[in-house]
């Protein structure tokens, strides 16, 4: 698939400020006090404006962006039409909770919203993945890793995002840098998996398959079992298809920039955290280094994977 | 209804005339607006498509074949296309025929794909996604003579490898076509029901050794036969 660098930056983006506007939800139900209020509605912008500047970005992948406000339309079967939906419902929530916490009201209408803002997040999050996870066509994408990686990614660079906030404005981070530390962890894990999961086991369509020759030809001769391949693709020049789905990454360079991915998403990041430096520059250069390792792993998660359209391009397999 | 195409896969001589046909009736319809072309006269045209043939070769020489490889919209009964669609553009109409509204679609892609057969483009002027529309403005034109009422790529097909009709009627040709000559579906194991039918070619015939009596045959006969034709 074709890594458009806006979808890219829109999966990253609002993937941490939606895992961050969850864990400042939890952290202000379930560990009030870990954070003072002017951090928490301050990281809660941040996670704002990080979800709001993915989306913008995700309408300058649309052709025809005039049309985006009918996006909401088809609840029923569509998760970009819930991912909107939710987005926008997001977006009025987390506005009324920040006013709440700017002014330090407590009470029953704190708690609604901080759950509602958490439920959201997560909502949104797994929109977004389903959007790739429920094409089958790509194998890659239509994994249940697919899920597992965009929420612990998102709540991962959330975390450390949080960890920075904490950092800037207490001087007792410890618990929040482990929380961190964990999900990172766990993201870790996550990825390796799907790594693992997409690089041998899945089953693959095969050219064979797609022009139907697979079980042979009809009636008795040598072609009962036949093998295929592309003799001419039929246009002279690159098609909307070849464009969108002919993008092929270099396996030695998928390996090259999958151990940066690692190196800057998790690697520098989980080091600043278990040396456990609380200070806020040495906290921003470890969300910039996680941020660059996402982006990359983003990119390759789009690159590496492999539409069926491929195979009548003349793909052996997806 | 399951409106579709029956496409024979052993008389298709891949010519693209289905493909040029489709492209000069819908270029100029009114369901999709115009087929964008990008650069026409460029050093590297490229535009929308609604057909495009592809050629392959099954097996290896000398038990080998040539197959040409006409492919479309299938108008599938469980179409992804149309449940990913955030706007409502893309729809399946209930005669079988999968369309998208040109006033609706926001040109997000993600109909693209969720198709596994490449049967839809976007076109980058309009900004919107096309695809085959199974030529709904012939096949119901009363106003065209009975026998004109198909899809224009099925009657441009100069060895008839192309057929239209109702896959839901038993009776019709291209259900007792499909049914006789096992035609299949592209990929069924996606669960689309894609409702297009593709007929499987012949066996290929083997190319005669040197040393095979039916080639020394041939030519023998040849031998034979030439002194009087060069006469």
């Amino acid at each position: 698939m074709k890594p458009a660098f806006s979808i890219i930056f829109f999966t990253v983006s609002s993937g941490a400020g939606l895992g961050l506007l969850a864990l400042i939800a939890l952290v202000d139900m379930l560990a009030h006090g870990v954070l003072p209020n002017y951090a928490l509605w301050r990281g809660a912008l941040l996670g704002l404006g990080l979800v709001a500047a993915g989306l913008a970005s995700s309408v300058l992948h649309l052709a025809n962006p005039r049309n985006a406000w009918r996006s909401m339309v088809r609840v029923r079967t569509s998760w970009l039409s819930r991912e909107a939906v939710a987005a926008l419902a997001l977006f009025a929530v987390v506005a009324a909770y920040v006013l709440l916490l700017t002014g330090d009201t407590g009470g029953a209408p704190r708690v609604l919203l901080a759950w509602a803002t958490c439920v959201l997040a997560w909502a949104v999050l797994v929109c977004t993945a389903m959007i790739y996870a429920s094409l089958k066509p790509i194998r890659q994408w239509h994994t249940r890793w697919t899920p597992a990686n965009y929420l612990l990614l998102g709540h991962w660079s959330g975390a450390l995002l949080l960890a920075a906030i904490a950092c800037a404005y207490t001087t007792h981070a410890g618990a929040l840098l482990a929380l961190a530390a964990l999900l990172g962890a766990l993201a870790l894990a996550a990825k390796l998996a799907y790594w693992q999961a997409i690089g041998a086991g899945m089953p693959a369509l095969t050219l064979e398959r797609a022009i139907g020759v697979a079980e042979g030809v009809r009636g008795a001769g040598p072609l009962s079992v036949a093998h295929a391949r592309l003799l001419d693709v039929g246009h002279s020049h690159g098609t909307f298809l070849t464009r969108e789905f002919g993008f092929v990454v270099a396996r030695r360079h998928a390996r090259t920039l999958r151990v940066v991915a690692l190196v800057l998403g998790f690697g520098v990041p989980l080091a600043w955290l278990v040396a456990g430096i609380a200070s806020w520059p040495a906290a921003l250069g470890a969300v910039g280094s996680c941020i660059i390792g996402l982006l990359i792993e983003r990119w390759l998660f789009f690159a590496e994977a492999r539409h069926t359209v491929r195979l009548y391009h003349g793909d052996p397999r997806t | 209804m399951k409106l579709g195409l029956l496409i024979d896969l052993d008389t298709c001589v891949g010519c693209h005339a289905c493909a040029i046909a489709c492209k000069e009736w819908n270029a100029s319809s009114h369901v999709s607006g115009a087929l964008s072309d990008y650069e026409p006269f460029g050093a590297e045209p490229s535009g929308v498509w609604f057909n495009r043939v592809r050629h392959y070769e099954v097996g290896d020489y000398p038990a080998s074949k040539t197959i040409n490889f006409p492919l479309s919209c299938m108008h599938c009964a469980d179409a992804d296309c149309v449940s990913v669609c955030p706007t409502g553009a893309s729809y399946r109409r209930a005669d079988g025929i999968v369309l998208v509204d040109q006033d609706k679609c926001m040109g997000c892609n993600l109909c693209a794909w969720a198709c596994p057969y490449g049967a839809r483009e976007l076109d980058t002027v309009s900004g919107t996604m096309k695809k085959c529309t199974l030529c709904v403005d012939r096949i119901y034109d009363v106003m065209l003579a009975p026998e004109d009422r198909q899809p224009a790529c099925v009657l441009a097909c100069p060895t008839h490898a192309r057929l239209f009709g109702d896959f839901d009627d038993p009776n019709s040709d291209v259900s007792r076509l499909a049914s006789e000559r096992a035609g299949f579906g592209l990929m069924p194991e996606l669960g689309y029901a894609p409702v297009n039918r593709y007929l499987p070619p012949r066996q290929p015939q083997p190319v005669l050794g040197e040393d095979d009596p039916r080639a020394l045959l041939e030519r023998g006969l040849a031998s034979l036969a030439s002194p009087v034709i060069r006469r």
